[in-house]
């Protein structure tokens, strides 16, 4: 038995000189608890919503006036403060357009007619049209717009002295999206994620270690051609990756993208420029980091980040400030929008046209920084 | 002598040191040896020689191109074998000498030809098919060296090519590379600190110390430097420095080195030396446990122009080891 103990003195000793293993092993954790229990326990707050007010009467504004509470708001015991950030729109059509695009999560539509009870007995219908393909903020949106047709009811009697029950009709916009499916998406994007840090990064590396990058420089081979044929690979396999990811999910839990030619063009393009983004920037950090373990126990903690605040799991209205700035700059928030759009809401270039513009802007800088980090390692 | 490599005041200077030193070299179509320890400079002179390292001054021209001017032409003109193993090991045999061939746009038609005869000349051709994963350390490397000849260059460099291979696995490849520069008339340069293997492989050798040519020639007239005498190793279970003064200031003994408990006398005439050798040093109160009397090699010649040994070198050879990807071009 005194074996062990030796075996472990060894393992205890070489732990002690390098903690760089257990520290990968508490920072990733860690990671995961700040990002995961900030991502799903904050309230969803900001959510965009187009109104449209065709009515303009006093019964109307105690309705609308509700959702543009900011403080010291609850109704019905739901914290509502802060809950929607409202953009007037001129009728449904736009309405509904602003939610196709996914600039809003929900369009209210309240008729002209709204001030008027009908028969003496009922006012007519607030309808609101939800965005269903992300379940959590429309189950928040439905409950918060019951709530508030509730609360408005009772406003109206206060204020008129008669009981006109306001009724707030939920339309979905779309067939129904599990919450799975609103995953899948991150899910491609991560298998990106981790092509880049497996088979982009840290290839490079060992090819850099076992000398093969110096042989190419015996070669004929040019400098662009090499830095060109290295990302081009990188993106061949993370594309794959992904695309595998997406037959798997439609396969196995039931993913269903809108089958439209349009989409999957939109869907391959927004793969393509976030593996080239991200394959070069993994490379870029490969070659230029300070030693080949620094790469290899930071790059899994980054992809925890840029997953979690990439509105993957949750909608990034739910997230705290700190978080949600992430999220402004986080490539894969862009690529997980532009993909939810093309996937579940038969999006067409319009509507994704912003998130191709900062992937691609991101993509550029990135392949840049690739091409002089690989120059400086050559 | 058709020329191959031609070298103009080549110098390279890291941080605090030249590692090589207004080099002026010739070499023609052979097989041509850099001898030295670690550190002596010898990979350095291959490195600006295959264009990865710039010099700091001074030129060359290799297989007729100039280095500086026309690197893109030398590197279509070269081969080049590195000392670590560079094959993709997931890749077949095949595969490996199919990418490389298409690395230097050898035509398709030709690419199959050419690889198949390469293959065969190493007696790999049975095993193309199977990744090189599953390849001894001496196949590996015999590989590696027809892969860098796949585009027919007319100089193949090999730095360190036997290191890490068994005796047997060794000499084989010493073999071939007879063989490859005999059929192929191709410039072997290599560079190597094992003076048996530069012995028996090179037409000329350069020994190379502290950046510079400290011997210049064919093996045999190389040892013929030594003074055409003889060599007598001892080992002694006691050696007091009087042993060393005494043979030093003896007139038969042109030249000792000590290393441990053993000593290495270069003598005149073997046979007349041996038993002064024995009477001098039992005289001076060592105790002798056993003599050699044998002829120079090139480790002798490198001790007689350097006066050290290229095997007790290692220490300093690492000392002044520069890192690979310090200061490389492109």
């Amino acid at each position: 038995m005194k074996g062990a103990l030796w075996v472990c003195e060894r393992d205890v000793r070489k732990f002690i000189r390098q903690p760089s293993i257990m520290l990968a092993a508490v920072v990733g954790p860690f990671i995961t608890l700040v990002l995961l229990g900030f991502a799903f326990g904050g309230t969803i707050t900001h959510m965009p919503i187009a109104l449209v007010n065709n009515s303009q009467s006093p019964a109307s504004y105690s309705f609308t006036d509700l959702l543009r509470n900011e403080q010291n708001c609850s109704y019905g015991g739901v914290n509502c403060a802060n809950a929607f950030s409202v953009t007037n729109a001129p009728d449904l059509d736009s309405a509904q357009a602003l939610v196709r695009s996914g600039v809003v999560k929900a369009a209210v539509y309240i008729p002209s007619n709204f001030g008027t009870p009908i028969n003496d007995s009922v006012l007519p219908v607030i309808t609101v049209y939800i965005d269903n393909t992300d379940p959590l903020s429309a189950a928040a949106i439905s409950g918060l717009m019951a709530q508030a047709g509730s609360q408005a009811s009772a406003q109206i009697q206060v204020n008129s002295q008669s009981s006109f029950p306001v009724t707030v009709d939920m339309t979905n916009m779309y067939r129904d999206v599990f919450y799975i499916e609103f995953m899948a998406p991150g899910s491609l994007i991560q298998s990106i994620m981790f092509a880049s840090i497996i088979g982009g990064g840290i290839s490079i590396l060992f090819d850099k270690q076992r000398g093969i990058i110096e042989g190419y420089l015996v070669t004929p081979l040019k400098q662009y051609e090499i830095v060109v044929g290295v990302l081009l690979a990188g993106v061949i396999k993370a594309t794959f990756s992904a695309f595998t990811i997406l037959v798997l999910a439609i396969i196995f839990v039931g993913v269903r993208p809108v089958a439209n030619i349009t989409d999957y063009a939109l869907i391959f393009i927004t793969i393509f420029l976030t593996a080239l983004g991200i394959i070069s920037m993994m490379t870029a950090y490969a070659v230029r980091a300070p030693a080949p373990e620094v790469y290899q126990f930071t790059a899994f903690p980054i992809n925890l980040i840029l997953y979690f605040t990439s509105g993957a799991v949750y909608p990034i209205d739910g997230f705290p400030p700190w978080m949600r700035a992430i999220a402004n700059i986080n490539p894969q928030a862009y690529a997980i929008h532009a993909l939810r759009l093309a996937m579940y809401k038969g999006a067409t270039l319009s509507a994704v046209i912003g998130d191709f513009a900062y992937l691609s802007i991101f993509t550029g800088l990135m392949v840049l920084l690739a091409t002089v980090a690989f120059r400086r390692a050559l | 002598m058709e020329e191959a490599i031609r070298t103009f005041d080549l110098t390279k200077n890291f941080k605090g040191f030249t590692a090589v030193d207004h080099l002026n070299l010739e070499v023609g179509s052979e097989i041509f040896g850099l001898l030295g320890p670690n550190g002596a400079g010898k990979t350095t002179i291959a490195r600006m020689l295959t264009t990865v390292l710039p010099p700091s001054h001074g030129t060359a021209r290799v297989a007729g191109a100039d280095i500086l001017h026309e690197s893109e032409e030398v590197r279509k003109r070269i081969g080049v074998v590195a000392q670590a193993m560079t094959l993709d090991v997931e890749l077949t045999a095949w595969e490996n000498m199919n990418i490389y061939a298409k690395y230097y746009d050898v035509p398709s038609d030709t690419r199959r030809k050419r690889i198949e005869q390469l293959l065969d000349v190493v007696g790999l051709s049975e095993r193309a098919d199977f990744t090189v994963g599953s390849y001894s350390g001496g196949m590996k490397r015999r590989l590696e060296i027809v892969r860098s000849l796949i585009h027919e260059p007319r100089i193949l460099f090999l730095d360190e090519p036997t290191t890490g291979l068994d005796p047997q696995a060794r000499s084989a490849v010493l073999e071939y590379l007879k063989k490859i520069h005999k059929d192929e008339n191709i410039t072997l340069l290599i560079t190597t600190h094992y003076w048996d293997e530069a012995e028996g492989l090179c037409d000329r050798i350069a020994i190379v110390d502290y950046g510079k040519v400290v011997a210049l020639g064919s093996p045999t007239e190389l040892k013929r430097q030594v003074s055409g005498g003889d060599v007598i190793e001892a080992d002694f279970s006691a050696l007091p420095d009087r042993v060393l003064e005494s043979l030093r200031s003896s007139d038969f003994v042109l030249d000792v080195s000590r290393h441990e408990s053993s000593l290495r006398i270069l003598v005149k005439s073997g046979a007349e030396a041996v038993p002064r050798v024995v009477e001098v040093a039992n005289s001076s109160g060592g105790k002798m446990q056993s003599l050699t009397l044998r002829q120079p090699t090139l480790d002798d010649v490198f001790l007689h122009f350097t006066g050290r040994s290229i095997r007790e070198d290692t220490n300093i050879g690492k000392k002044r080891f520069v890192s690979s990807w310090e200061g490389m071009r492109r």
